[in-house]
């Protein structure tokens, strides 16, 4: 990864920034407006999920590459990491209208949907990170 | 911050002009509740058109200002909703369908029109 | 390479071509080579022997460069990959045959190697020169698709139909999403037909792509009618047990101008 910057998220501003940057990050990256729309959401979500459950943690945003059948292709990285509680039941977080905050049920799901690589590891009692990529087409 | 709420007959007209943050977004629903009960308004727009992102919790908040301005007697329409945000919130699977929507303020007004004349 | 090697090639160069032309027949054998003609094919083999046996004596970048002008002349006619190989393959059956006869046992070994490795960057090279253009090819339809996917036409003021033309996957359904909404915002419309009489096959995913665009229609605050459905479509559509309920469907676009028109107040009348 050739730079990365990141943003702690322990208060409801440090959603807010986080999808700042994640937005700066995308734009200068080459993504259109409408794969904007769609980083800044998956950022606000899994900042969001921070904030809900484990209080304290950093959403890291930098920039990937990868070599592809097409040549060097391009993607914008999220890591979401925590030191909260964990999840022990990862297949019912990932599944449609699963929520314990009373939300609609679309955040972790949701934030599968609109990247284009999704990666969950959680340790009971020690933390998560998720990891989601979005290629440039 | 807070997003202002302007009275047009018995009609309230909002346009979120800010980026909505959770604490912004609940005051919002605070606010325009109150203002509902104290001007009797029979319509609201809700004009959507500078908002660059809506995630799942303040797609829940806008859901629910307007399950409750319904129950309050006040047809909400939502509009000016951007593409991008769209296309974000369906894949998503965010679908808001018990929200009527309308292209802009001007056809909004035209819709709360229909549905309270009609 | 070992310029004992360059000369021993280049002293029998004559003998090369000659015993790698009777070779090379037997390439010819091959179905996409028999279709050229005649005087063509062996003039090229003269060219090709020549080019590769003149990558010898000049540098790496300048023999690159002759060898890419000469294949790329190739590729833009059409001229099978499997001819370069098979052509290299029998230039190396050559000079091994030629030198396992001229040479000493000890220097075998090493002389092979060279050979080997000078054989294979040539094919290396045309093996690349090859993939590069299918991929260039591949990426211009790309294009050239994407150019024709899904215009939205206005037809009226706040009715606007978009036509979908032959097979949707994701890529594109994405794309004609963005379209779609863009140029609703653009023209004000309140209700967009979308024509699927040019799809062919609308199967569970394809279903899926078109409901979720009629659902984002909706929230930017327009209204979608699908409109072109033929009969065998309807008995997918059921059999699949997709559910279009939510949204109004019209067999022909015709009759989904005229339900735009009631829901959009306006009606066309006849001039007496």
């Amino acid at each position: 990864m050739s730079s990365q910057s990141c943003v702690e998220v322990h208060t409801e501003w440090g959603i807010v920034s986080a999808r700042q940057a994640g937005r700066n990050k995308a734009k200068e990256i080459g993504f259109g407006n409408v794969d904007q729309a769609r980083i800044t959401t998956a950022i606000s979500e899994l900042a969001r999920n921070i904030y809900l459950y484990a209080e304290k943690g950093e959403i890291c945003i930098g920039e990937v590459s990868e070599m592809g059948g097409a040549g060097v292709k391009k993607g914008l990285q999220i890591t979401a990491k925590d030191v909260g509680p964990g999840i022990d039941n990862i297949r019912e977080v990932m599944a449609d209208g699963f929520t314990t905050s009373g939300g609609l049920g679309a955040g972790l799901p949701g934030v599968k949907r609109l990247m284009d690589h999704f990666d969950i590891e959680s340790t009971s009692g020690e933390g998560t990170t998720i990891t989601a990529i979005k290629w440039l087409r | 911050m807070r997003v202002p709420i302007l009275k047009l007959h018995n009609y309230l007209l909002i346009s979120v002009q800010v980026e909505l943050d959770d604490q912004t977004a609940l005051q919002f629903q605070e606010d325009l509740l109150s203002k509902i009960h104290k001007e009797g308004s029979t319509g609201v727009v809700i004009d959507l058109t500078s908002v660059e992102m809506i995630d799942s919790f303040i797609a829940k908040v806008l859901g629910e200002v307007v399950e409750m301005s319904n129950l309050m007697g006040a047809k909400v329409v939502l509009t000016g909703i951007q593409p991008a945000v769209a296309i974000t919130l369906i894949d998503m699977g965010i679908k808001l369908e018990e929200v009527p929507t309308a292209l802009d303020l001007e056809q909004g007004l035209e819709k709360l029109q229909q549905e309270l004349e009609g | 390479m070992e310029p004992s090697i360059i000369d021993f090639i280049y002293k029998r160069k004559q003998l090369l071509v000659e015993k790698w032309l009777e070779e090379v027949e037997s390439v010819t054998q091959d179905s996409a080579i028999t279709r050229i003609p005649e005087d063509i094919y062996s003039e090229t083999n003269r060219e090709f022997i020549d080019v590769i046996v003149n990558t010898l004596h000049v540098s790496p970048e300048e023999a690159k460069e002759r060898l890419r002008s000469f294949v790329e002349r190739l590729i833009h006619i059409g001229w099978p990959l499997s001819y370069f190989t098979r052509g290299l393959q029998a230039f190396r059956r050559v000079i091994l045959e030629e030198m396992k006869e001229n040479t000493q046992a000890e220097q075998a070994f090493s002389t092979f190697g060279e050979v080997e490795n000078w054989i294979d960057g040539i094919v290396n090279q045309l093996v690349d020169e090859y993939t590069g253009s299918w991929e260039n090819t591949l990426n211009l339809q790309k294009l050239a698709l994407k150019e024709l996917s899904a215009p939205l036409i206005p037809v009226f003021s706040h009715i606007s139909v978009m036509p979908l033309i032959g097979t949707i996957d994701t890529e594109r359904a994405k794309l004609i999403m963005e379209n779609l909404l863009e140029g609703i915002i653009e023209h004000r419309s309140q209700v967009v037909l979308i024509d699927i009489t040019g799809v062919p096959v609308v199967d569970t995913m394809v279903a899926h792509h078109i409901i979720q665009a009629a659902e984002a229609v909706r929230l930017v605050g327009a209204e979608c009618i699908l409109v072109g459905i033929r009969p065998e479509i309807a008995q997918t559509i059921v059999n699949l047990g997709i559910d279009l309920g939510k949204f109004p469907t019209k067999s022909t676009l015709r009759k989904g101008i005229e339900s735009g028109l009631e829901v959009t107040n306006k009606k066309i009348v006849e001039i007496e």
